[in-house]
């Protein structure tokens, strides 16, 4: 029992790190979900009324930048995880 | 390709960590009391150049300012109409303030990424320089927004949510530019050690030459734009005109209305 506990926490210690960023990776799949759909919707838009074009880009430029934020988070600390430990 | 494999074992990854997170003991600049690390000394570098070039435009180009005008001018003028252009229609009566602040971060933005490309540490990959263009952001935020509604501001303040979400604004700036500027700056280093080991077919001159423009070029634009445009949406939302309770005066009564 105490063997498994030392084993656990040693694979923690050592290797949990680099599970952990493995993990934290996984925010690129809701933030390039929410980055298509943002997109699609923008062509629709842009095909339904051409002439609001540059409108439409601002706010797809901002909508993405925030959309952006949690996968360049979950990188951060990825990176983190791996070099700083 | 039979090397290909024992030269691809052969590289060594070990030197990243110190690129990524520098320690302190080899890379910093120290004169007396004056002490920085590498992305401080960039970003002098960076702010001396940016003022060489606009005392040179100022004296040679500007003071040419022709009706029929060179490409140099018509460069200027594109560039400082597309912010002051931007500034306009998102905030109106402050555009004389925020074109100019705009322009400022994003060319200071644009240019301490694109000094990676001189084989020094990019100035925003420093998490107090991201903090401190975060920190002007704020401070514009919130001064245009008092200068715009004075006390009536307060109300915006009864909400406790808001003062969390007005918290969060320059965190979420600081980290957004430092993560990318960082992970653009770790996917060159790691191409830059990965074209170290492999010495033939001519990777080394091919692979850095298509991988720059894409990590580094089109990254310092993207982020420098990203910037502005969202110093002038919050700036926008600080600044609209919160109505006076006069509604409630002018509206006739229900029970009179009925009757």
């Amino acid at each position: 029992m105490e063997l498994l506990i030392t084993m656990i926490a040693n694979f923690l210690a050592t290797d949990g790190a680099l599970l952990g960023a493995g993990i934290a990776a996984l925010t690129g799949i809701g933030a390039g979900v929410g980055m298509g759909i943002a997109t699609g919707k923008a062509v629709e838009a842009t095909a339904r009324q051409p002439e609001a074009v540059g409108k439409i880009r601002t706010m797809l430029m901002i909508g993405l930048a925030f959309a952006e934020t949690t996968a360049i988070y979950g990188l951060l600390v990825s990176i983190l995880l791996i070099f700083v430990s | 390709m039979p090397n290909l494999s024992a030269q691809l074992l052969a590289i060594d990854f070990s030197g990243l960590r110190d690129e990524i997170f520098p320690d302190t003991e080899n890379h910093v600049i120290e004169a007396g009391w004056f002490v920085v690390n590498d992305s401080v000394f960039s970003g002098f570098i960076v702010v001396v150049a940016l003022l060489l070039v606009a005392l040179i435009l100022r004296l040679t180009v500007i003071r040419k300012w022709k009706t029929t005008p060179s490409p140099v001018q018509m460069f200027l003028e594109w560039l400082v109409s597309f912010f002051d252009k931007s500034a306009d229609e998102m905030t109106e009566r402050y555009s004389g303030i925020m074109g100019p602040y705009t322009l400022g971060a994003a060319a200071y933005i644009c240019c301490g990424v694109l000094i990676e490309m001189f084989g020094l540490r990019p100035a925003i990959a420093d998490l107090g320089a991201c903090l401190a263009l975060a920190l002007c952001t704020f401070l514009f935020i919130h001064t245009l927004g008092f200068a715009s509604n004075k006390a009536r501001r307060f109300k915006h303040y009864l909400n406790p949510i808001n003062i969390v979400s007005d918290l969060a604004v320059p965190v979420s700036m600081t980290f957004r530019l430092f993560g990318s500027i960082l992970s653009g700056m770790v996917i060159m280093e790691m191409v830059y050690i990965l074209v170290e080991g492999i010495w033939f077919v001519g990777l080394p001159l091919v692979l850095p030459a298509i991988l720059t423009p894409l990590f580094t070029l089109f990254h310092a634009f993207i982020q420098s734009y990203v910037f502005a445009s969202l110093t002038l949406t919050f700036v926008q939302e600080a600044t609209e005109k919160i109505p006076k309770k006069e509604g409630r005066r002018k509206r006739p009564k229900p029970e009179k209305a009925a009757v």
